[in-house]
């Protein structure tokens, strides 16, 4: 098992510039493939420099130590967990901007779902805020042509409902989603996103 | 002193103004008390269901799934229709109730996917050398007709259907949706489909086997003058199957003017290859990672 700040490191490899000086040192990550790996993408703090605010990543652990039929390469490991936290950031920020257009870590049923669900908050006036407290991702399923992966994703949310100003409903509780996801041209993209009754792993 | 008549109406109109605060509640009950939710704990995806709201007049009722919001004002005491078309995605479904005096309850419902309906397929390579073990890679994802992952585990069969020779089977059960075994390739050449089945679902694909490398590479030479002709034997793999017109055989001469090499693809089954030689000359052939014989000519072959 990697510790925390190993992993950390990683992270830096692959976002190399993004991620705020000071965060992490630098790195030491060997390459090749990892039997029994873990991930963490720290609450991490990333953009783009000088153009656009700083993000606010939730963090996201990922346990690669029981995945089949395929060992996953440290750097796959780091990259999924950098996506899938920037695609929760995407997430909660659609939900309650009502505004579709960041989705960019979602493709196929997951993205149309997304998009549907913000189109029809807007005529009922309703939005969502998500206080995210991590994830621990556990990968499952791991193609032989690495081209698709599917994870069991744990995580502590803080859900509100609003319509307008009006606060409906406030659930802080552990929620569990099946998550699918495939390489695209330059990433790992969220393909399929779904809640099922959280048991523990 | 009080007049004990107008102190009498004054215990009287204290008593009923007591008895006006303690039944108000009770009166005001259903007004206050926020309407109660029943709903199944689980749903079929596309089942529509209803659900008994208690409490009298209206409120407004809010559906949030993971692709669907349904806001609308419902009469409470009556049962409330949710219709197939709002659970079609399998998923937690939050579903709340406002009544006038903004007091809001609310219940989650799981949906899960329904019968299997569709299959995405996945076989890898699309072109594998024959006899290799391991080489063949088949993945299942199984959805139902809305395309939710269905989670529930179901047997998946793959039949394998070889241009020649017998086909075969594997059952697989899947784990969360996804089904997957892996095989080795055959020992013949040609097309291979594999098809994958879920109770009445099927999906197929089809592979290319293709020889695998070189066995026993040879060449003959034929002298005529300072030039030499050299042909190899019709290429083959060790089960026998003919490598493919186009695979690049390697002919290497040292000889007095030095090393060269020519690449030559496979024509008809055979490579061939014209040198010019300069005294003693040592000339190899190989193809892929497999080497074949050597010829020496010194003059004579």
């Amino acid at each position: 098992m990697k510790s925390m700040a190993d992993m950390t490191l990683a992270l830096k490899r692959i976002s190399s510039g993004l991620v705020k000086p000071g965060f992490v040192k630098p790195g030491f990550v060997k390459a090749g493939f990892v039997k029994a790996a873990s991930f963490l993408i720290a609450a991490c703090v990333l953009g783009s420099a000088q153009s656009s605010p700083p993000i606010h990543l939730p963090q996201v652990h990922l346990d690669a130590g029981e995945l089949s039929p395929r060992p996953i390469e440290e750097l796959t490991g780091t990259t999924i967990a950098r996506h899938y936290a920037l695609a929760w950031h995407d997430l909660a920020e659609a939900l309650e901007s009502g505004r579709a257009e960041g989705l960019e870590e979602f493709v196929g049923f997951a993205k149309d779902r997304l998009m549907r669900r913000i189109s029809e908050q807007k005529p009922a006036g309703v939005h969502v805020q998500i206080v995210d407290h991590g994830h621990h991702l556990k990968a499952v399923f791991y193609s032989t042509d690495g081209t698709a992966m599917q994870l069991l994703d744990q995580a502590q949310l803080e859900i509100q409902t609003f319509d307008g100003n009006k606060l409906l409903d406030t659930q802080n509780a552990l929620h569990e989603y099946i998550v699918l996801m495939t390489t695209g041209t330059d990433r790992w993209y969220i393909r399929d996103l779904e809640e099922v009754s959280a048991k523990p792993f | 002193m009080k007049c004990p008549a107008r102190s009498n109406f004054a215990f009287r109109k204290g008593l009923a103004g007591l008895a006006l605060l303690c039944v108000l509640p009770w009166c005001a009950l259903p007004w206050a008390k926020a309407a109660e939710l029943h709903v199944p704990a689980i749903v079929e995806a596309g089942q529509a269901f209803s659900i008994l709201v208690e409490g009298s007049g209206q409120a407004t009722f809010y559906l949030l799934g993971p692709d669907h919001v349904v806001k609308r004002s419902v009469s409470l005491g009556r049962d409330l229709q949710i219709q197939s078309s709002d659970v079609r995605t399998a998923g937690r479904y939050q579903l709340i109730l406002c009544d006038l005096a903004s007091s809001c309850t609310s219940a989650t419902s799981e949906v899960r996917a329904a019968q299997p309906a569709h299959l995405s397929f996945f076989l890898h390579p699309s072109r594998v050398p024959v006899s290799t073990r391991d080489s063949i890679d088949a993945t299942a994802f199984v959805f139902d007709q809305y395309f939710n992952l269905v989670l529930t585990p179901s047997a998946v069969d793959f039949r394998i259907t070889p241009a020649s020779g017998a086909g075969f089977s594997r059952r697989v059960s899947t784990q969360k949706g996804v089904a997957w075994m892996r095989m080795d390739s055959t020992a013949h050449e040609g097309r291979v489909q594999v098809t994958v089945v879920s109770g009445n679902v099927e999906e197929a694909r089809v592979i290319q086997q293709i020889a695998a490398e070189a066995c026993g590479l040879r060449m003959k030479a034929v002298a005529n003058g300072n030039m030499v002709a050299l042909e190899t034997d019709p290429v083959r793999d060790c089960s026998g199957n003919a490598l493919p017109d186009g695979t690049v055989v390697s002919f290497t001469k040292i000889d007095k003017a030095g090393k060269s090499t020519v690449d030559t693809p496979i024509k008809k089954g055979i490579a061939r290859v014209q040198f010019s030689v300069h005294g003693r000359a040592q000339i190899s052939v190989a193809c892929g990672v497999v080497l074949g014989n050597e010829v020496t000519l010194n003059g004579k072959l």
